[in-house]
């Protein structure tokens, strides 16, 4: 499903060169949920950039959905973006000037559905996060809860392979953030494969299966690792 | 999954979206219809200007001076001095004919007069441009007559120091004759009999093809009538039409010739015809130009406030647009997106803009006597203010689309 | 707090030094232009003798066509001629029925200066009264006016512009010297200094904004010398008989006349004046049209007689459109620029300034803008005013000076205009709650 052989990222400025990701390792299989964590600094947001094809690597291999996606162009990269990957962010991203439903609408235009078509699913999409009622409302209108439902259901209503979650909970209070936890787990169980990355250990729990990165590269694997690490992501 | 590859233009969200934001969309606005009220009317302005320039006066304008005699002290004798400076003139090598004139056509001075067809004080007469000429004027002025016949020597009279009658028989432009009788074809005008200070009556002997009055801002000013007779006055105009390319060096030779041969006037007034359309349009060309300044200095600062603007919101949009990259919009798209934004501006500007077009020629007519605008004036204006608003929002709409995705998931 | 705000305001304009250069661009562009304008049409509408304009009556006497009115004026539709007749200006001075009187006329003539090395050369020449000098208050370098009786014994003296004077004798005082003009000896009795009302508003229709002329000697002068009409001269009627003396006494129309009243009594007494002469005229014969005489003091004639130029006019209207867009723009820009700085002003929110002083520094910054702007615009206009002399030549030479009045109102209007732009602008960035920026978005 998502298979990523020794993926570079290096940053470059005129006096230091970082690398953010040094022969990243992972294997996504289709239905999983994968949590990961790992310090500030870790390289985990690069990795989210570059699994959700905002960002281009310097080497190695990707492969999304049986796809080599390191020759693809701008375009193509938009294009699959857009098909198969949802996106949910940590400070949510809706767009302030649009009500719900243009919101959730956004992806769909650029996908190029008809208005009948794309009418159904924003309100099909609208309606498993519960906020069906309130499609003509501004986010700015919404709890914080309630805004990144929003994003949820913008992220699911083109039906994606993946669900890319960065820091889902991250602005949400604690039974907020449960709650759109278990929101994640139901999509999780009708099928779409998710990456979520977090510093919250108890989040990271919930997940099937948990990854630590440290220093760019994926250091330990499993569940049982997890525990260690998890104090040192809250220290941050 | 049905697939469309349909480009979305999405006029309805960005419609709402600046529905939220409407004040700078609205300065925008207006600020384009105000532009292209301007920009409009000074077009239309200039257009008229130019087409009054572009009118020809029927001389052999490129080739033609003028310049003044003025006699003084008792041993000056106007008469002798006339005949004396024609023949000097009409045989100096060079000069293609000469001739003595009271006034120049469109330099500005000159003689009218009212003709009428019927005889009586309580007739109308039509005014007309009045030029004494003699047995030379078809040659000097380079006018064609187009029916009758051209004055001979005998028809030429001397006319005194405020003398006030005038010869029996004249030569009208075609524009005269159809004015004075506006239901005959012009032709028939010839032999006919008008009266000039109501009750003294003249023969319309030919018809001249085209001959300007000395007032460019005349409404008659192609009527022109040509009166037989030369001044006995101290103080004369000659008018000289050179061979083509003789002029620059006929008109100092000529001032000297006049100057030296007789002590007792002097020479003054010299001037090309072409320097005389100069002057006399003058402010049309002054105006064209500083009409023409004004609109492009006002499209720039247009252009300048719509880039200005779009910058502006490119720059508060940098999150928004990152997101709608990661969502699966193409560089192409925030490109288009920012386009159809602007067109959207713009066509409700432009739209205010061709009322208030209308509404400031309603006035210029009123207040300024200006023409009413052609129709087709407005849709050409709507298209070029919405083309200056899409090249002016390309570059910020190019930099929204460098903005990469990767901006969504920075929290700044 | 003004000095602080005054720093404040420099800071930001520096730190978004291509915004504020665009803005202070767009108002300098429009301050340029509209000043331009508004410098031309002031001067074309400015009172020339502000002291006693008043006080100075143009006189006008229907003497025209039976048939036809002077013009078909769309916006009067009964003008009496702009002019007199030689019979009306010389009765009309002859009853001397004003305070001071002066009816005038245009001529030229050719000066023969002394000394064989200077040539003849044609001047031209105003044909006055004796009151002509004070009604006007011509300015004088050597000598004066002449007297009254010079006007009716039609003595043959001058009086000289400055400029003829320098071109003559020299620039030297030549009061008592003798004068060659139009073949005859002229004694000098006044040299002017110089002098050049803008508009020329005692003979407007040779020329509103010509230079006044080279040589003043008495009006009667004109008959006796018999001396050319310069300008314009009207007929409704041609002149019964030959000759010089018959066109004198013909209906034609060269003449201006001006009198001088103290006030509106003297005023109304004048009409009336004029209304029995014109009576009395009936009676010979002549005067065949309705009773309609006039008395316009300066600026009602001036105004009447459209003295500022349409398109002068026209581009006024035209500049102040231009201005708008200006303002139009540089409001969109402040408020681009203020709503950028919504986390400052957050911030300043948050420790505590109110939105009073918010306005009040945010304002300042928007005149210090326009001051810039304005200061920027005088120089454009400036320069748009050498850009009108050249493109309309000698015409406009006394129309396109800026003065210091037109400094001061150029400076206003932009520092007003963009206060007034700066106003919504600042009005919404005080607006702005003082804890919604502090957090990141």
């Amino acid at each position: 499903m998502l298979k990523m052989t020794d993926v570079k990222k290096v940053f470059r400025t005129d006096l230091v060169e970082t690398h953010a990701l040094r022969d990243f390792n992972l294997h996504v299989k289709e239905g999983d949920f994968v949590a990961v964590t790992g310090p500030s600094g870790s390289g985990k947001t690069t990795f989210l950039n570059i699994a959700g094809l905002l960002e281009t690597f310097d080497g190695g291999r990707f492969e999304l959905d049986g796809q080599d996606v390191s020759d693809l162009n701008d375009k193509q990269r938009s294009q699959l973006r857009n098909q198969k990957i949802g996106f949910i962010f940590q400070s949510f991203n809706l767009i302030p000037d649009l009500n719900l439903f243009d919101n959730v609408d956004v992806p769909l235009r650029y996908r190029g559905f008809n208005a009948a078509e794309r009418k159904k699913r924003i309100e099909h999409s609208l309606d498993m996060v519960g906020l069906a009622q309130r499609m003509k409302h501004l986010p700015s209108q919404l709890s914080g809860g309630q805004q990144q439902r929003v994003a949820i259901a913008r992220a699911l209503a083109g039906e994606p392979r993946f669900l890319l979650a960065d820091e889902p909970t991250g602005n949400l209070d604690t039974q907020m953030a449960n709650s759109v936890m278990d929101l994640l787990k139901e999509i999780n169980a009708n099928g779409t494969t998710i990456i979520m990355v977090t510093h919250d250990a108890a989040l990271a729990k919930q997940a099937k299966r948990n990854i630590y990165v440290l220093d760019g590269k994926v250091s330990e694997v499993g569940k049982s690792a997890t525990a260690n690490h998890a104090h040192l992501a809250a220290v941050q | 999954m049905s697939k469309t590859t349909a480009i979305n233009w999405e006029v309805g969200p960005i419609f709402r979206a600046l529905l939220r934001n409407k004040v700078g969309a609205v300065l925008i606005a207006i600020q384009i219809a105000v532009t292209m009220t301007i920009i409009v009317n000074s077009v239309f302005i200039i257009v008229e200007r130019d087409q009054q320039m572009q009118r020809v006066s029927g001389l052999d304008e490129d080739n033609t001076f003028y310049l003044s005699s003025l006699g003084f002290g008792q041993n000056f004798n106007a008469k002798v001095s006339i005949q004396d400076d024609l023949n000097m003139l009409r045989n100096l090598p060079g000069v293609v004919d000469a001739m003595q004139i009271n006034a120049i056509p469109i330099s500005g001075g000159g003689w009218s007069m009212g003709l009428q067809t019927k005889p009586g004080a309580e007739y109308d007469g039509v005014g007309t441009a009045v030029y004494m000429v003699d047995q030379n004027v078809l040659n000097t002025l380079d006018v064609e007559l187009i029916a009758g016949e051209k004055f001979t020597p005998t028809d030429i009279r001397w006319r005194e120091p405020a003398q006030g009658d005038w010869p029996d028989k004249i030569i009208i432009t075609k524009a005269l004759a159809t004015s004075l009788f506006p239901d005959d074809e012009w032709q028939t005008a010839v032999g006919k009999t008008v009266y000039i200070n109501d009750i003294e009556p003249m023969t319309i002997g030919g018809i001249i093809d085209q001959l300007q009055a000395p007032w460019i801002g005349w409404d008659k000013v192609e009527n022109v009538m040509l009166s037989p007779e030369q001044m006995d006055q101290d103080s004369t105009r000659y008018i000289i039409r050179t061979e083509p390319g003789r002029r620059d060096d006929l008109m100092p030779q000529i001032e000297e010739l006049l100057a030296n041969s007789n002590k007792n006037r002097i020479i003054k007034g010299m001037r090309s015809l072409q320097e005389t359309r100069e002057r006399s349009y003058r402010s049309h060309t002054a105006l064209i130009k500083i009409l023409s300044t004004i609109m492009v200095i006002l499209t720039i600062v247009t252009a300048l406030g719509i880039v200005g603007m779009a910058t502006f919101s490119v720059n508060q949009r940098k999150k928004q647009i990152g997101t709608r990259r990661a969502l699966g919009a193409s560089q192409g798209a925030i490109v288009r997106y920012f386009m159809v934004e602007n067109l959207i501006i713009s066509t409700v500007g432009v739209v205010v803009g061709a009322m208030l077009t209308l509404g400031l020629n309603i006035i210029l007519v009123n207040v300024f006597n200006l023409d009413k605008i052609d129709w087709y004036y407005i849709p050409i204006g709507m298209v070029v203010l919405w083309l200056v608003g899409l090249i002016a929002v390309f570059a910020p709409a190019k930099k929204a689309a460098n903005i990469p995705p990767a901006l969504a998931t920075r929290t700044v | 707090m003004f000095s602080y705000y005054l720093k404040l305001a420099f800071k930001s304009i520096k730190r978004n030094p291509i915004l504020s250069l665009l803005m202070v661009t767009a108002i300098a562009l429009g301050i340029g232009a509209s000043m331009t304008t508004i410098t031309v049409n002031y001067l074309m509408s400015a009172d020339p003798i502000p002291q006693k304009s008043h006080q100075l009556f143009y006189v006008q006497v229907d003497s025209w066509d039976p048939h036809n009115a002077f013009s078909d004026d769309s916006d009067d539709n009964n003008p009496p001629p702009t002019q007199l007749t030689w019979t009306d200006a010389t009765n009309l001075m002859s009853a001397k029925k004003a305070n001071k009187q002066t009816a005038m006329a245009k001529s030229g003539g050719i000066i023969e200066p002394k000394g064989l090395d200077s040539k003849p050369f044609e001047a031209s020449i105003r044909l006055t009264f004796a009151d002509f000098f004070s009604m006007f208050d011509v300015p004088f370098l050597y000598g004066s006016g002449w007297d009254q009786q010079s006007d009716d014994k039609r003595d043959l003296v001058v009086v000289l512009s400055k400029n003829i004077n320098d071109k003559v004798f020299g620039g030297e005082n030549s009061i008592g010297k003798d004068f060659v003009m139009a073949g005859k000896n002229f004694r000098v009795v006044g040299v002017m200094n110089n002098w050049q009302p803008v508009p020329k508003f005692y003979d407007i229709q040779n020329g509103a904004f010509d230079e006044p002329e080279e040589v003043y000697m008495p009006f009667y002068l004109k008959e006796e010398l018999e001396l050319p009409n310069w300008g314009n001269t009207n007929c409704w009627k041609s002149p019964e008989g030959e000759g010089f003396k018959a066109f004198l006494r013909s209906e034609c129309i060269n003449f201006q006349m001006w009198v001088e009243l103290p006030d509106l009594k003297a005023k109304a007494d004048y009409l009336a004046f004029l209304d029995n002469y014109v009576a009395e005229q009936k009676s010979l014969g002549r005067f065949p049209r309705p009773l309609n005489n006039r008395l316009s003091d300066v600026m009602t004639w001036l105004d009447e007689q459209k003295v500022v130029e349409q398109d002068a006019r026209l581009m006024l209207w035209l500049s102040f459109m231009f201005l708008l867009v200006c303002l139009l723009n540089t409001i969109g820009l402040l408020l681009a620029k203020f709503t950028g700085k919504a986390a400052e002003i957050g911030l300043r929110r948050a420790v505590g300034a109110t939105k009073a002083e918010l306005f009040k520094q945010h304002i300042i910054e928007a005149g210090c803008i326009g001051l810039l702007g304005g200061i920027a615009g005088l120089g454009l206009a400036v320069l748009g005013l050498q850009g009108i002399k050249s493109l309309y030549g000698d015409y406009v030479n006394n129309l396109s000076s800026l003065d210091g009045t037109m400094v001061v109102v150029a400076l206003l209007l932009a520092v007003v205009s963009s206060v007034l732009a700066g106003v919504y602008p600042t009005w919404r960035a005080c607006n702005i709650a003082p804890a919604s920026q502090l957090k990141s978005q």
